[in-house]
């Protein structure tokens, strides 16, 4: 965990600077009127000193010469994939509508999950699709893109 | 009002058809998701907020309560039969639970796991109705400094909880509130840190970022471990504890009731601390320690009896104070706001419909849950045996639904993935995600109350520390951060001593 601390407490003391200099932008005020970034700027400013105390500590902390294997032995290429899917998923369902980017959608989730029969795959996601269009914008109203089949 | 009135205006509320209905399908939802491990209480309401909207504000947090409690029941199923929790409060029930039904007691087990569950619902429920009245009418007299302080030794007692590292929690609940300041600032009403967004201005919806940390992450962890549960084959004839069962967990469900309605009730704290400190309480006056972790129905009674009136015990602090004491809680606060009801001291008096129809309704639910949990418990191991390569998918597709139908913005649907990737890094990477869900919800109040106090006091800081409630909360929460500090002063010391000699 000591190589992972350090990459994350960095990265936390990134976005702790750049928070507390747009909070600095926005105008900290004074303690008797603050600002609109006064809140801001003083949890940016424990950010990052909490993030250079876990820096340090993994700086320091003995043992652990090597990081954890965090993403080997996993499948951690599925977990890519599947938030590659749902981006182009959002990207496109405006474009394509609700049924038929839904169908796609998890054709693919069900295939990656699950390789198998082409047709079982077809089948749970024709079904998953009818019957969550039935349910949400039949039943509750919800107002899903129609898209190119304009139903 | 009396408090026999006050309660025969609730049944009133909760027997309406509509609302027996929210309730019923509340703890359905509830033990469904306590029962599958993957989505857990707060995913859940965070995903079926948006379904409340067209509904009347007493139907919709009847429903998203019964979500909650229905999940303490559930999660003890998985817990007993797989070995695996289905929900965090459920963990410390796998230890004896699952040796109960290994040796052919899952019947038992699963029964004490419900009746226990049952009782302390009750008991909590006459606790929210006898202590929340009046310390709600206390709060009247509390003013911003003293919500800033109570706001802030809750987030701090949450982060001390916290199941890894103190300082990364503390840390998740800095990005919260960093978060939570997204939008339009509360005084002057101008936009801060939208970027020119526009779907930024009214701030990050409670939703996408629920359901991105809680919902999509765990997808995603679970779609890399792609394994198959295996359910324990035995044979489930009698759910019904001997006489021998009840002797030996009678008191343990009792003192799971009164720790677990306690410790509910602390800022910071809830079903998960409830249930671990029960285990420990009962191994520690036990006659019979060596036999817990080896079956002992006392192991099962009492972290199931503490989780369950956790539950109730938390709507304490929401409902009177206003202060959601953890991340379910900040849910249930997220759905009163949206149905513009403030959670608060004037909340029992402006909304005694909501308040007494909630408390009848978790008396009606308790009862719903125990005829759900025992005769049809066999339904819910069913319902265990459905393949995660057909569940993930359908979670993952509800949690769109669920992120989109909110204000049909796909704007929304692009912030829930980055929050789910997020989730997920933030799990790889040993960081939690309550105390951030926990103080972006509670952010704009405690900066609100800040504000406040600076202008009240001319900008003096002492006004923390000259009244007498908000210098208690603030001190308890500075002690327990110094007590983080504490092991660091001694190594050194040790080492420094070392180096003398």
């Amino acid at each position: 965990m000591k190589i992972l601390d350090r990459g994350s407490s960095l990265l936390w003391l990134l976005f702790s600077l750049y928070a507390g200099i747009e909070s600095f932008r926005l105008g900290i005020g004074t303690p008797t009127n603050p600002g609109m970034g006064f809140t801001a700027f003083g949890a940016s400013g424990l950010l990052g000193i909490l993030s250079f105390i876990l820096f340090w500590q993994s700086m320091v902390r003995k043992g652990e010469a090597t990081a954890p294997p965090v993403f080997s032995g996993s499948s951690w290429s599925k977990v890519v994939l599947v938030l590659i899917a749902i981006l182009l998923y959002a990207f496109v369902m405006p474009g394509v509508g609700y049924l038929l980017g839904t169908f796609l959608l998890m054709s693919f989730l069900f295939w990656i999950l699950s390789p198998g029969r082409v047709w079982r795959v077809l089948a749970y996601s024709f079904l998953t699709t009818t019957i969550t269009y039935y349910v949400f914008a039949k039943l509750l109203n919800a107002q899903l893109p129609e898209g190119l089949l304009r139903f | 009002m009396g408090v026999i009135e006050s309660l025969l205006l609730g049944f009133k509320v909760v027997l309406d058809p509509t609302n027996i209905l929210f309730c019923f399908i509340g703890v359905v939802i509830g033990t469904l998701v306590g029962v599958l491990p993957g989505i857990g209480p707060v995913g859940a309401m965070a995903l079926l907020l948006p379904a409340t909207f067209k509904a009347s504000p007493e139907s919709s947090i009847i429903m998203l309560a019964g979500i909650y409690y229905g999940a303490m029941y559930g999660g003890s199923t998985t817990s007993i039969l797989v070995n695996i929790p289905g929900e965090a409060a459920s963990v410390v029930t796998c230890l004896d639970g699952y040796q109960m039904a290994r040796q052919g007691r899952a019947g038992p087990a699963l029964g004490i796991a419900a009746i226990g569950s049952f009782i302390a619902g009750t008991l909590s429920v006459v606790g929210v109705m006898l202590v929340a009245n009046p310390l709600a009418e206390a709060a009247l007299r509390f003013g911003p400094p003293e919500y800033f302080a109570l706001m802030c030794s809750g987030l701090v007692i949450l982060t001390y909880l916290a199941q890894g590292s103190v300082l990364k929690a503390l840390m998740m609940a800095l990005v919260g509130l960093l978060l939570g300041s997204v939008g339009l600032d509360i005084i002057t009403g101008l936009p801060r840190f939208t970027f020119g967004v526009n779907e930024l201005t009214d701030g990050v919806g409670i939703i996408p970022l629920a359901v991105g940390l809680f919902g999509i992450s765990e997808v995603l962890i679970n779609v890399e471990k792609t394994l198959e549960t295996e359910i324990l084959r035995t044979e489930i004839t009698n759910v019904w504890p001997s006489l021998k069962d009840w002797a030996a967990a009678k008191w343990a469900v009792l003192r799971g009731s009164i720790i677990g309605f306690f410790l509910g009730t602390l800022p910071g704290g809830g079903a998960i601390l409830s249930s671990f400190v029960s285990y420990a309480v009962e191994k520690k006056i036990s006659k019979h320690p060596e036999q817990f972790g080896k079956g002992a129905i006392e192991g099962v009674a009492a972290p199931e009896s503490a989780n369950n009136a956790a539950a109730g015990g938390s709507l304490i602090p929401l409902l009177s104070l206003g202060i959601p004491p953890n991340v379910v809680m900040a849910m249930l606060f997220s759905a009163l706001i949206i149905h513009g009801i403030q959670p608060g001291p004037l909340l029992i008096k402006n909304n005694p419909n909501l308040f007494w129809g909630l408390v009848a309704s978790m008396y009606v639910g308790n009862a719903l849950l125990l005829l759900l949990n025992l005769p049809l418990v066999g339904m819910w191991v069913q319902v265990l045996k459905v393949p995660s390569r057909v569940l993930f998918p359908l979670i993952l597709l509800f949690c769109l639904i669920g992120a989109y139908s909110v204000n049909n913005l796909i704007f929304d649907l692009y912030l829930m993935i980055f929050f789910g990737g997020l989730g997920y890094l933030m799990r790889k990477f040993g960081y939690e995600a309550a105390p951030l869900v926990l103080a972006f919800v509670i952010g704009p109040v405690l900066e609100q109350a800040l504000r406040q106090s600076l202008l009240i006091s001319a900008g003096s800081l002492l006004i923390f520390v000259t009244r007498p409630i908000s210098a208690v909360a603030l001190g308890i929460a500075f002690l327990l951060l110094l007590s983080n500090l504490l092991p660091y002063f001694k190594k050194y010391r040790a080492e420094y001593e070392g180096f003398e000699e």
